[in-house]
């Protein structure tokens, strides 16, 4: 081969190496917002899945495909393609994930068993902006479906505030008649709640439980309550800002209520988040830590005048709880 | 064979290595998905290529970065073979055969050890199959030098046995 010819092939290795980057640039981020809506009405649940959640991605941004979404929320047959969109919504227009918890919460109560499942589903991928949906998904524990009560469950603890309500329903579901449903709050306080005291007795029992799973499980529940006996809002306080984390950890710092105190400087910080979710669960921890958050007075009363509908209302309920100016 | 013989032949040679190495590297990964779909769970040809389409840039698969990740040893390896190759000609026939010898035994590593590794986590799904990803490309980078090695000794060991037999 020449010199010349060489050189060649390495220019074609670095045109290859360009038009790769070129097409991953088009088909990643918000150029894709286009491609991604209109794959929302694509006849393959797995392509409307994954347009939901590379939509969830870009957030904001694909504020024009809230229409599209809600369409698939609120209509789409399959179960795990609505919940997708659901969860979606959460990242881009919390508005309309409350559109979506409104008309799903009527449904708990359907004659339809596989309705009542899906109600459920789809109000736990709101996570806590279903925070309304608390007290219906009570009332779904004592389904006498075991599929329906273990996604109210699911969604009580995916849904997670206000502590004081969900943590003991939680409680209650760990003696459950049926081994899955009890699997299902046990590995959510092995892995992602933490164990109250009054759920300790209860765990210990479940260490001898029938089922090989739950009693694993609750061992793993018990040692983590023993762990975090003592709230570590400090730990929860410098997961605030890190890109993956910060929903997670203002989510456990609202769970926390006034044990987060400690934390109300970087809580605050959250508020201004460019996510309505971050700003959203920022208000709902002040709020959760009520009276101690009274420096947060100020910033919060600004927030009656946010850009999103839910976080205004929530900032109005926090400002009540802890005792600044209340809604206008 | 003359050097003007001997010139085309390895021009085709390394051509075919150079580009077929960067192509390999890039789409291995998801001609094991297409194949693991196609014979494991019995989905037809076109719907597990429509599959493998959706999951190019789906959150959590992500498959053209994998693609592209275990492409780039591919690619350096095969930049090393234009040069090494590519201008072979110019040698001692002895030293062509050793260097043919090393550039297929280190394309052999390349792609042995990258299709073992993409069918282990194919059929063996877990959590940590994304570290595997991200790993992988460093594995074959450290691995190619010694597929080189051992093809450049099996190459002058050809090379040796061709010369015993010329009268």
């Amino acid at each position: 081969m020449t010199q010349r010819q060489i050189w060649l092939n390495v220019a074609g290795l670095l045109a290859l190496i360009g038009l790769c980057a070129g097409w991953y640039w088009q088909s990643t981020g918000v150029r894709a917002i286009p491609a991604l809506t209109h794959s929302l009405k694509d006849e393959q649940t797995q392509t409307r899945v994954f347009a939901a959640q590379g939509l969830a991605e870009t957030g904001v941004a694909a504020k024009a495909s809230v229409p599209d979404l809600l369409e698939v929320a609120l209509h789409d047959p399959v179960q795990y393609a609505a919940a997708e969109a659901a969860k979606a919504l959460t990242r881009i227009d919390l508005a309309a994930a409350r559109q979506v918890m409104a008309a799903y919460l009527p449904l708990l109560q359907n004659q339809d068993v596989q309705i009542r499942r899906k109600a459920c589903a789809v109000l736990a991928s709101l996570g806590p902006v279903a925070k309304p949906a608390v007290p219906s998904l009570l009332g779904a524990l004592d389904d006498e479906d075991d599929l329906a009560r273990d996604r109210a469950v699911d969604a009580l603890a995916m849904i997670g505030v206000p502590a004081t309500t969900v943590l003991p329903a939680l409680t209650r579901a760990l003696e459950d008649k049926t081994a899955f449903v009890r699997y299902t709050a046990t590995r959510h306080f092995a892995f992602t709640l933490t164990p109250p005291p009054d759920s300790w007795p209860i765990l210990r029992r479940r260490m001898h439980d029938q089922d090989k799973g739950v009693a694993s499980l609750a061992g793993v529940a018990l040692d983590r309550a023993m762990r975090e006996s003592a709230p570590k809002a400090s730990v929860y306080a410098q997961m605030i800002g890190m890109n993956t984390s910060t929903g997670y950890a203002l989510q456990q710092l609202a769970m926390q209520g006034p044990g987060a105190a400690e934390a109300v400087p970087e809580i605050m910080r959250a508020l201004q988040d460019d996510q309505a979710l971050h700003r959203y669960l920022a208000v709902e921890a002040l709020g959760a830590i009520g009276p101690q958050a009274a420096s947060a007075v100020p910033v919060l009363t600004r927030m009656l005048t946010d850009d999103d509908a839910v976080v205004r209302a929530s900032a109005a309920e926090a400002l009540a709880v802890i005792g600044g100016a209340g809604p206008p | 064979m003359t050097e003007q013989e001997r010139r085309p032949v390895l021009t085709k040679l390394t051509l075919t290595l150079y580009w077929g190495s960067i192509f390999l590297g890039l789409t291995l990964p998801w001609v094991v998905r297409i194949a693991h779909e196609v014979y494991a769970s019995h989905v037809p040809w076109i719907e597990a290529m429509r599959s493998l389409n959706r999951q190019l840039f789906a959150p959590g698969y992500n498959l053209f970065l994998v693609g592209a990740m275990n492409a780039a040893p591919f690619a350096i390896f095969a930049l090393f073979i234009l040069f090494h190759l590519g201008r072979a000609h110019l040698c001692e026939p002895a030293t062509v055969t050793r260097r043919i010898g090393g550039a297929l035994g280190g394309t052999a590593v390349l792609l042995g050890v990258s299709l073992w590794a993409h069918i282990g986590t194919v059929v063996y799904p877990d959590a940590q199959g994304a570290l595997l990803y991200f790993f992988l490309p460093f594995y074959l980078l450290l691995l190619t030098p010694l597929g080189y090695v051992m093809g450049h000794i099996v190459g002058r060991w050809l090379g040796g046995r061709a010369g015993d037999r010329m009268p």
